[in-house]
């Protein structure tokens, strides 16, 4: 039981080791408090589990990275040829996957391996186990062996992520894999229905296209949801271009094994009303995920959850019971994003044991899809500007370009396009920025600060580009869609 | 090639200080997990005078490493990586013909106490013990003239010059 006098075993418990919930602990120890983290993977339907760190590192953001750039090294071979390299038979290059997932999985273990070191050299107590509540203070963790630990602690930071959604159809948790799976999967995919075209499936079938396996991606509704919608189309123009199929307005019924060991995918097309059918050898499920709170517990703390989905909200990380917090992506309305459940986990830990004040300002984060051609963006899409500010008040900066290195392997330079979206009264505030194009992450960083400082169309317009980069596109805007003209580049050598 | 400077030598008192308290503490304490034994290395078979210790626990370090007789090179590796690959086999190579010298292999994965007690924040690295005292280190992949280097002077030969 809690104890009444105050004493608790630790000033803090976190219950999950990810992204969020390690960067709240060490802070809080660095401010030196007494910490102890939770954290425990249950396996996937297909029994993939993995080490401390969480999703971003071991099955998010860091393996889909490097399947990403292993995708983009397959491409840049046959681009070397136009360039001169002489590469032997490079019409029969392909990958090795078990090589692939074999570096990549090394590289999660070398993770797994330093955090932990981590966590023993600044002393924060690590768990491997399945926390819950008993009581707003107190946690039981099950440990692998079944055995209980049981400790206290003054306050209690929820961190547990989410894992993918499984839709209600008969065959998913038997046949199906998940991102929980594809980054260790033990055979090659082969030919793969990606099953939902968020950032996740297109992400997949991106690199599992640009491989040689044959992608086919259900859209539920449209793909990218939330993200601007003229520059999802660039996304997906450019995967189909690549070879990448889309059933648009498709959810799935069924999936079957065949004697074969293939899977028989029946879906159905919600605007058509037609059934289709096909045969692969790997369906991968991107329909969503969910907050892992099932397990916690929450009414022995008196934590109230969003019963549909799991989440938590929260607007200042503080949950409805005082000394019981959460970060990262189990809550509710805030982007599910590694750098954001850092950075509020950092602040959290700061407002909780030195006195802090700032709260996490989750407006204007920076994202990128690292689909093909990648796609990155800060602050509103045209779409959310249009409905807050209204069209009149908006200019929209756009334009095509085309990469230098794109010119001499001829590549596909349709879908290299930009935008600022910025209000139309001078100075022109930019409310968002969006690019789709080779290293769209790295392009946006910058411009994601320099929208954290407020800058406008004129002081973009004023800045000097470095040539010739693809991010000095940026500063060369200067075709509004209100005006009509046309924003293709002059034909050559521009 | 002398590779002890100011730093290092900081580095060898704190760790020997860290080492002492930790290897005690463990003595008193068994630690509970034992290392298992499923990644078995392949051992060579021709020419072996001197078999390589796989570090299984705590006590086997202090057994083997801390009270030997013999200068100890310990290789610090992990079988998730990449440049421990190399390393492991040309130390293996180099110090197993040797008799007056040994070489002990602790995996990371399952040494958390003596990744901890020798500050190993990164693999390989390789320390080399004598009479219980750490007398050098190296970190990551280095030249082979180093690796040799170091294992010429833990096995009392002059290095010879290049």
């Amino acid at each position: 039981m809690a104890p009444i006098d105050g004493n608790f075993d630790y000033d803090l418990a976190v219950i999950g080791g990810g992204s969020g919930g390690l960067a709240c602990a060490k802070e809080a120890v660095n401010l030196g408090a007494k910490v102890a983290v939770f954290d425990y993977v249950t396996p996937s339907p297909q029994g993939t589990k993995w080490g401390l760190g969480g999703t971003c590192v071991n099955v998010g953001c860091i393996p889909k990275k490097l399947m990403h750039q292993a995708a983009l090294l397959g491409e840049s071979i046959h681009e070397a040829v136009s360039y001169g390299w002489e590469v032997p038979r490079h019409q029969d290059i392909k990958i090795n996957w078990g090589s692939l997932t074999e570096s990549v999985q090394n590289h999660i273990k070398s993770v797994n391996w330093v955090t932990r070191v981590d966590l023993r050299d600044k002393k924060i107590e690590y768990i491997n186990g399945l926390g819950e509540f008993k009581d707003a203070h107190t946690i039981i963790a099950t440990m692998k062996n079944g055995s209980k630990k049981e400790l206290t602690a003054k306050n209690i930071v929820i961190a547990v992520g989410g894992r993918p959604q499984y839709p209600a159809i008969p065959g998913a948790m038997e046949y199906c894999i998940s991102s929980d799976d594809i980054f260790s999967l033990s055979h090659p995919p082969g030919k793969t229905l990606v099953v939902g075209a968020g950032y996740i499936g297109l992400e997949c079938a991106g690199f599992l296209n640009s491989m040689g396996y044959p992608a086919t991606v259900l859209v539920r509704s449209v793909p990218l949801r939330g993200f601007d919608q003229q520059m999802a189309r660039m996304v997906t123009n450019e995967m189909e271009e690549r070879g990448v199929k889309f059933q648009h307005k498709c959810v799935p019924i069924s999936v079957e094994k065949l004697e074969s060991g293939q899977l028989k995918a029946r879906w159905l097309n919600t605007e058509l009303q037609e059934q289709h059918e096909d045969v692969f050898d790997t369906v991968l499920l991107a329909t969503g995920r969910y907050a892992l709170t099932k397990t916690l517990n929450l009414d022995a703390a008196g934590v109230t959850c969003i019963t549909s989905n799991g989440k938590i909200a929260a607007e200042t990380e503080q949950t409805n019971v005082p000394n019981i917090y959460a970060v990262g992506d189990v809550l509710e309305g805030r982007p599910e994003l590694t750098p954001v459940a850092i950075h509020a986990g950092r602040l959290l830990a700061r407002r909780m044991f030195a006195a802090a004040t700032q709260q996490m300002d989750y407006e204007n984060v920076a994202t990128t899809v690292f689909t093909p051609l990648e796609y990155g963006c800060v602050g509103l899409s045209e779409e959310t500007a249009t409905a807050k500010y209204g069209a009149d008040n908006l200019e929209i900066y756009h334009a095509y370009y085309k990469p230098t290195e794109f010119f001499i392997p001829q590549r596909n330079i349709k879908n290299c396009y930009l935008k600022a979206v910025a209000l139309r009264e001078a100075p022109q505030k930019i409310l968002g920025l969006h690019f789709v194009g080779p290293v769209a992450g790295e392009v946006i960083q910058g411009f994601a600060a320099a929208i954290k400082c407020g800058i406008t169309m004129e002081q973009l317009m004023n800045t000097v580009g470095i040539h010739p980069t693809v991010a000095e596109e940026f500063t060369r805007l200067n075709i509004t869609k209100r005006s009509g003209k046309d924003p293709n580049p002059a034909s050559c050598c521009s | 090639m002398v590779l002890c400077n100011a730093l290092t030598n900081t580095f060898y008192e704190r760790v020997v200080v860290n080492m002492s308290n930790a290897i005690c503490q463990s003595l008193r304490s068994p630690i509970k997990r034992l290392a298992n034994l499923r990644r078995a290395y392949p051992i060579s078979t021709s020419l072996v005078h001197n078999e390589t210790i796989l570090v299984k626990n705590n006590d086997e370090f202090v057994n083997k490493v801390m009270n030997s007789d013999k200068p100890v090179i310990v290789n610090f590796h992990a079988d998730w990586c990449e440049p421990c690959k190399i390393l492991t086999p040309k130390l293996k190579e180099l110090i197993e013909p040797l008799n007056n010298l040994d070489l002990a292999v602790v995996d990371v994965e399952d040494n958390a106490d003596l990744v901890h007690t020798f500050e190993v924040k990164a693999v390989p690295a390789v320390i080399a013990i004598k009479n219980g005292i750490i007398v050098d280190k190296f970190i990551g992949l280095v030249d082979a003239d180093m690796i040799t280097g170091l294992i010429d002077r833990m096995a009392g030969k002059k290095k010879e010059s290049a």
